[in-house]
């Protein structure tokens, strides 16, 4: 392929949404009914695309009517739980007002919030403890949404992944350069916004997963490479939490989220349970145990009393049968039909589980009570975020109160004009040169590279200055490497590539935050400072580039 | 290959081309569909779900196999 193809015009909107995940589709359908002209670029196809493709079955959120009037109980349950601690309480609280809003405009639109009629909370919980999760179908959900964000007007584009945020002198996002992956000549698209709302979700294959010869088995969506994080960096947006590594668990070898679906006990091979949470099998708090201690899988296979079991095999009928609803839900047919067909049958079988990779979720771009990052123009929602968790309900709610402040925001600006912005013609040379070679690396190469660095030097099972610094040199010279040398034969093999790209700039900023927090806390395990420093207690370190070069700091968390 | 087409009975819709999250199935112009890139299967099941002929199944590499053991031992 020759160099690369530019489209002549730009797209122009009031607000260009990047990923189309639910996030993505919850800003576009508030924007366009605040009155702002919304764009969503998607590199997959929104119907079926981001971390919640084919469902979920658990949205978190404060019903009054439901858990009483004291929100502050339901906010300080949300922090001891799955989601954690790494947010701001500030940030959180204004979620947590807003989630009812958000779960009856789903019902709304057909989403089924009540499947049997009644608000239902279950699962992630602990026993004499608020519950907080909201049981739902959320099987339809990104077709459902698809469909309302196009009845008012969203104009929707699949197939095309956003690659770079643009800045006007000051600083501002005024744009985007795209790449439409629709054929096999990819083509480079210009987005010319008056504000970009980032929803693109978490990053996955950074670490190796559980079988290193299959990148693409991770329990979140494989297509979410943090992207967004990286892109927001790179144009001068402050991100927040990047040191503090989480891990998902679930079955082994089949990575996939879920776990607080299966309704049994976490048993040794014994058949003990391990966890204190549970002894017999509870449709109201499934085993939690998978929330709270999360590495208690690889620590049992590492002192040798491992494996550790899902055990149904006490479970009601009436539950099984509610726990099977419950995995079509969450979009977890797959781990249905495959026990199917190897007749494996939960009654007498007990499933491993173990810990996955690291990942960032809830690790990212830090936000404000907007939904906006810290430089004008930019907001963002979903898994990218980096001071606030919640996963899918978390998405649907900032998409909505981000695209408020968006379309007040874009009230105010004038667009921009991005043609001949110095970026595109960069980013055109380097996709180009890649499309051009005839040998060299392919993305594969390039990614397992990048993992194989991240999990020795940067690893949640041991970190410290050398490792560390080590790490970011090997990646420094990684990078140089790909850069010289991966190839793209065609535009699928183009998005791949850019992917690894993003995920280096996140290992880069992963290994400078680990460094910095010289303490050991939660799974940021360094063997230099193997104490927890109360000093650092409750505080988020920060890390943006300036014109004095990249910054790391500590602030309070709020 | 994860997503197995039985090309007896696609009507080339081309449905799970446009909606794989992956873009793992690809093809042109009034063509079937093919499985260009297994390896990046996600297993999200999106392809059988919503074909609309029924005309995929899933296959799961030996790599993804879940582990099990008798229960109450």
């Amino acid at each position: 392929m020759g160099y690369v193809k530019i489209r002549k015009d730009s797209i122009e909107c009031d607000i260009l949404v990047v990923g189309g995940g639910i996030a993505g589709l919850m800003a576009a359908i508030r924007g366009t009914e605040m009155g702002a002209k919304v764009v969503v670029a998607e590199k997959a196809d929104t119907r079926r695309s981001g971390s919640g493709a084919t469902g979920n079955d658990h949205f978190l959120c404060y019903i009054p009517e439901y858990h009483g009037n004291d929100i502050e109980s339901i906010v300080h349950e949300v922090t001891d739980s799955l989601y954690g601690k790494w947010q701001d309480v500030s940030i959180l609280r204004v979620m947590m007002r807003r989630s009812f809003d958000v779960v009856k405009m789903w019902d709304s639109y057909g989403i089924s919030m009540r499947p049997h009629g009644e608000w239902e909370f279950n699962g992630h919980a602990m026993p004499g403890r608020p519950l907080i999760n909201l049981k739902y179908d959320g099987r339809n959900q990104k077709p459902i949404l698809t469909k309302e964000a196009l009845k008012r007007g969203v104009k929707i584009i699949n197939k095309m992944l956003i690659a770079e945020l643009l800045t006007d002198g000051d600083g501002c996002v005024v744009g985007a350069i795209g790449v439409n992956i629709k054929e096999r000549e990819p083509e480079i698209a210009t987005f010319k916004a008056k504000a970009v709302i980032l929803t693109a979700g978490n990053a996955s294959r950074l670490y190796p997963g559980i079988s290193p010869a299959y990148l693409f088995n991770v329990a979140h969506s494989p297509g979410n490479t943090g992207s967004g994080q990286a892109m927001a960096f790179r144009a001068g947006a402050r991100l927040v939490n990047l040191d503090i590594p989480y891990s998902h668990a679930g079955t082994k070898y089949f990575a996939r989220c879920g776990k607080a679906t299966w309704i049994g006990v976490l048993k040794d091979y014994y058949s003990e349970p391990v966890g204190p949470f549970v002894t017999k099998p509870s449709k109201e708090f499934g085993d939690v145990t998978a929330d709270i201690w999360t590495s208690v899988f690889k620590e049992k296979m590492a002192n040798g009393t491992g494996p550790t079991f899902m055990d149904c095999s006490e479970t009601a009928e009436e539950d099984l049968q509610y726990m099977f609803w419950g995995l079509q839900c969450e979009g977890d047919t797959s781990v249905i039909d495959y026990m199917d067909k190897y007749n494996i049958d939960i009654r007498k079988h007990m499933i491993e589980f173990t810990q996955y990779e690291p990942m960032l979720i809830g690790r990212g771009i830090e936000i404000d009570h907007r939904g906006a990052a810290s430089i004008p123009g930019l907001y963002a929602a979903g898994d990218l975020v980096g001071n606030f968790r919640s996963d899918i309900s978390g998405a649907a709610v900032w998409g909505v109160i981000s695209a408020e402040h968006a379309s007040q925001y874009v009230k105010n600006v004038d667009c921009t004009d991005v043609e001949g912005h110095k970026l595109i013609l960069e980013k055109a040379d380097f996709y180009s040169e890649m499309l051009s070679r005839s040998y060299g690396s392919n993305w594969h190469e390039a990614n397992a590279a990048l993992q194989q660095i991240m999990r020795d030097y940067a690893g949640n099972e041991v970190r410290s200055e050398t490792l560390l610094c080590s790490g970011l040199k090997y990646l420094q010279d990684l990078r140089k490497y790909a850069t010289e040398q991966v190839k793209a034969a065609n535009s699928h093999e183009l998005m791949r590539a850019l992917e690894v790209f993003d995920l280096m700039d996140v290992g880069e900023l992963i290994m400078m935050c680990a460094r910095e927090r010289k303490e050991t806390r939660e799974n940021h395990k360094r063997s230099d400072y193997t104490f927890t420093n109360p000093l650092l207690n409750n505080m988020f370190q920060t890390i943006e580039k300036t014109e004095d070069g990249v910054i790391t700091e500590f602030r309070k968390r709020i | 290959m994860p997503p197995i087409i039985n090309y007896e009975l696609c009507n080339k819709c081309n449905l799970c081309v446009n909606i794989c999250p992956m873009d793992a199935i690809q093809t042109e112009e009034g063509k079937k569909p093919v499985v260009m890139y297994p390896d990046e299967c996600w297993h999200c099941n999106a392809c059988s779900l919503d074909c609309p002929q029924k005309a995929i199944t899933l296959r799961y590499p030996l790599s993804h196999m879940l582990l099990y053991l008798d229960a109450g031992k």
